[in-house]
């Protein structure tokens, strides 16, 4: 699904209109990636929450050349989807 | 888990920044992740531009082992959800910092590439304190990432300063154990190489061993061949013989397979008619006496029997012309033929004789 039909279904299913929906949207994606960049996890209710792990760095060798090259150190955004959404999906 | 933002506060958030009631946020908010796991169930993915998309990733069905029983079990496949950033999000993230720790990454990932700079550093520090630097400088390094031997190889060149030089290198070694993981990866290069040159060196060492056994197999095979075909031949020189001679033993036994056992009397009276028919053979007068008569047995020949009597097979042609008179050819003769076996002289005994070899031919062209 793509965002012009998520906003779509969005506006239909809240009966708000499809320009609030937007404006809403994009506000919400502003605040989740502003607190997610100050170090803070977002929790999407009934989702699951997103948070920015570090991983550490670490070396990786090529499998074929077998060259060695150290990854370094970085964030990664982590999701985590909730217990009850994970039994739903589970079986499809 | 502490420092996560609730959902009340994210509808906060929300309705704040976009300045609508906080009930029309909680609205949104509500559908957005109602439709988003519609979504999911109905397309499998949803997008969500400027954030990322969520996807649902199904896990293939595996077999694994129950621990207690040791009983191979199935463990059914099932649906993931997963969430991938956007790129420009991604990257955000990526590069972000929430402790200020990446520049120790950094310190970390730049002098791996560059220890010459860090060996300039170390003379400049040195020029400074007032040490001739000279060469020692760019000893130092070297012995700097195995971290040990350091106070071992500064006393050597520098005998006469004073002992600060040891405590201002050692603070200036400090950024040293940043160091101490690169060697420590090429050792670890290094020992699978190793490794890896063994092995090469024992497959190559097995394959020569190999082949050397094959060489050696053939070399005594044909060696052997060799051996027996000389036991065999009338002549070891002459190969056409040895071959026809061969097939003689298969003539004898197809010819006559079954007399094989006649007294040595009746022998001897066949012989002595057969020496009737054929008395005037002038041959007969070369050989001085006879050493004995005996019958041809099966798997014999003038050959074998040449071995048996001179010691030497190449004198089979004698046996054949002593015997020409009831022998058509030498190498088809029937099993209990008396065979005139004469004594030879010592001039007789000459193979390269032209009497010799004049009797050979003669006996080799009765084979063919």
């Amino acid at each position: 699904m793509l965002t012009k039909e998520l906003v779509g279904q969005i506006a239909s299913a809240s009966g708000l209109s499809k320009k609030d929906v937007e404006l809403l949207l994009t506000t919400t994606n502003a605040v989740i990636r502003e607190t997610l960049m100050g170090g803070q996890a977002v929790q999407l209710q009934g989702l699951g929450s997103l948070e920015i792990k570090e991983r550490n760095e670490r070396v990786v060798v090529h499998p074929r050349t077998g060259e060695k090259t150290v990854v370094p150190r970085k964030n990664q955004l982590v999701f985590r989807p909730v217990a009850s959404i994970k039994d739903e999906i589970k079986k499809l | 888990m502490a420092d996560k933002l609730s959902w009340t506060e994210l509808r906060r958030a929300i309705s704040v920044r976009a300045g609508v009631s906080e009930k029309k946020a909680g609205a949104f908010l509500n559908a957005l992740i109602a439709q988003v796991v519609e979504g999911l169930k109905s397309e499998q993915q949803v997008k969500i531009n400027g954030l990322g998309t969520f996807r649902l990733q199904p896990v293939a069905p595996r077999k694994s082992v129950n621990v207690t029983t040791g009983e191979e079990i199935v463990i059914d496949g099932y649906n993931k959800m997963t969430f991938a950033p956007e790129a420009g999000v991604k990257e955000l993230i990526e590069n972000n910092s929430p402790q200020p720790e990446r520049s120790l990454v950094e310190d970390e990932v730049t002098p791996l590439k560059k220890l010459g700079a860090q060996a300039e550093e170390i003379v400049d520090i040195l020029g400074e304190l007032g040490q001739p630097p000279k060469e020692e400088p760019v000893e130092e390094p070297a012995p700097e990432p195995i971290a040990e031997p350091e106070p071992t190889p500064e006393p050597e060149p520098t005998p006469e300063p004073e002992p600060e030089v040891i405590p201002d290198v050692a603070p200036e070694a400090a950024p040293d154990p940043v160091f101490i993981p690169e060697p420590v990866y090429t050792d670890e290069e290094e020992k699978p190489k190793k490794r890896f040159h063994f092995l090469r060196d024992t497959l190559i060492c097995v394959v020569i061993l190999l082949l050397l056994l094959l060489l050696g197999y053939f070399f005594l095979r044909n060696r052997l061949a060799g051996w027996i075909d000389d036991m065999m031949a009338p002549t070891p020189t002459e190969q056409v013989i040895v071959v026809t001679d061969s097939t003689a033993v298969e003539g004898e036994e197809a010819l006559a397979p079954t007399n094989g056992e006649l007294s040595q009397e009746e022998i001897l009276a066949e012989f002595l008619e057969a020496c009737g028919e054929g008395d005037a053979t002038p041959e007969e007068s070369m050989y001085e006496d006879l050493i004995t008569i005996e019958p041809m047995h099966q798997d014999s020949r003038l050959a074998w029997m040449a071995w048996r009597f001179y010691g030497d097979k190449r004198y089979w042609p004698y046996l054949y012309d002593a015997n020409k008179d009831h022998i058509k050819n030498p190498n088809v003769i029937e099993v209990g033929t008396p065979i005139r076996v004469p004594r030879l002289t010592k001039a007789q005994r000459d193979t390269t004789s032209a009497a010799f070899l004049k009797l050979k031919q003669e006996a080799e062209a009765a084979i063919r």
